[in-house]
């Protein structure tokens, strides 16, 4: 699975597309790894798009989640699908990820910190 | 109602899984969550098999899933080494985002999205046995 990467005002957005499993999830990473050594805007991850996830996708946004949780930038999830939502919710990560209804809502939310 | 089928112990296989499942949907009239949570609980399964199995060789797995009204059976047999997810320490889902590791969460979605499992070795096999309850919109 690879994301599109796209900027938008203060925020980098990857829009994830298709299913994130144990075997797409180190492309992701991949993509990321720069992202979570040196954070230099705030990160959005739009869900959109995204029909699946399993833990192996859960654990590189526990891991974005942690590096971006001391610095100066936000990380934001949004726009996710029913049973997405439910499996975040289930494993408790609705209480530490922000979840918006939709990425316009994330970029307004971003909008309003700067 | 029963279905069998095999893959290689390769996380590649995964779209294999997916693809097998898709054809359940129509078949045996599994809403698309129903479809989603079974393919969370054979996707977290079989990648713990094929990252416990170690080993450096290629081996099947065999899936074989069982309808009998609205009760599922799933049954994941293969001959890597010996392996019991049954015995894996489950993470604490309330616990604060600094707290929280990566270790245990597939067997726990797993747990979450089954009624109950079972594991026996035999004949160097890992067999592992899952049942799952389908939502009333089945009947």
């Amino acid at each position: 699975m690879e994301a599109t990467i796209t900027k938008e005002n203060n925020a980098t957005i990857f829009s994830l597309n298709g299913r994130l499993d144990s075997n797409s999830a180190p492309q992701l990473e991949k993509q990321l790894q720069d992202f979570l050594t040196t954070p230099c805007s705030h990160l959005v991850f739009d869900f959109n798009n995204l029909d699946y996830i399993s833990s192996a996708g859960l654990r590189v946004v526990l891991n974005t989640a942690k590096a971006y949780k001391s610095g100066q930038y936000l990380f934001l999830t949004c726009a996710m699908q029913e049973h997405v939502q439910e499996v975040f919710e289930i494993s408790g990560f609705d209480t530490f990820i922000t979840i918006h209804r939709s990425i316009d809502e994330s970029l307004s939310a971003l909008l309003n910190k700067d | 109602m029963k279905v069998s089928f095999r893959i290689n112990n390769d996380l590649s296989e995964l779209d294999t899984l997916f693809e097998q499942l898709q054809t359940l949907e129509h078949r045996w009239s599994l809403s698309r969550r129903t479809l989603a949570e079974l393919n969370l609980v054979l996707d977290e399964l079989i990648t713990n098999t094929i990252k416990h199995g170690k080993c450096h060789q290629e081996y099947p797995i065999d899936i074989t899933l069982t309808k009998t009204g609205m009760k599922l059976t799933i049954e994941i047999v293969d001959s890597g080494l010996p392996f019991d997810p049954t015995l894996c320490k489950l993470p604490d889902p309330s616990l604060p985002l600094e707290q929280r590791k990566c270790g245990g969460l597939g067997i726990f979605l797993v747990r979450q999205f089954s009624d109950c499992w079972n594991y026996t070795r035999s004949n160097n096999l890992n067999i592992l046995t899952l049942q799952k309850t389908l939502p009333k919109e089945h009947r």
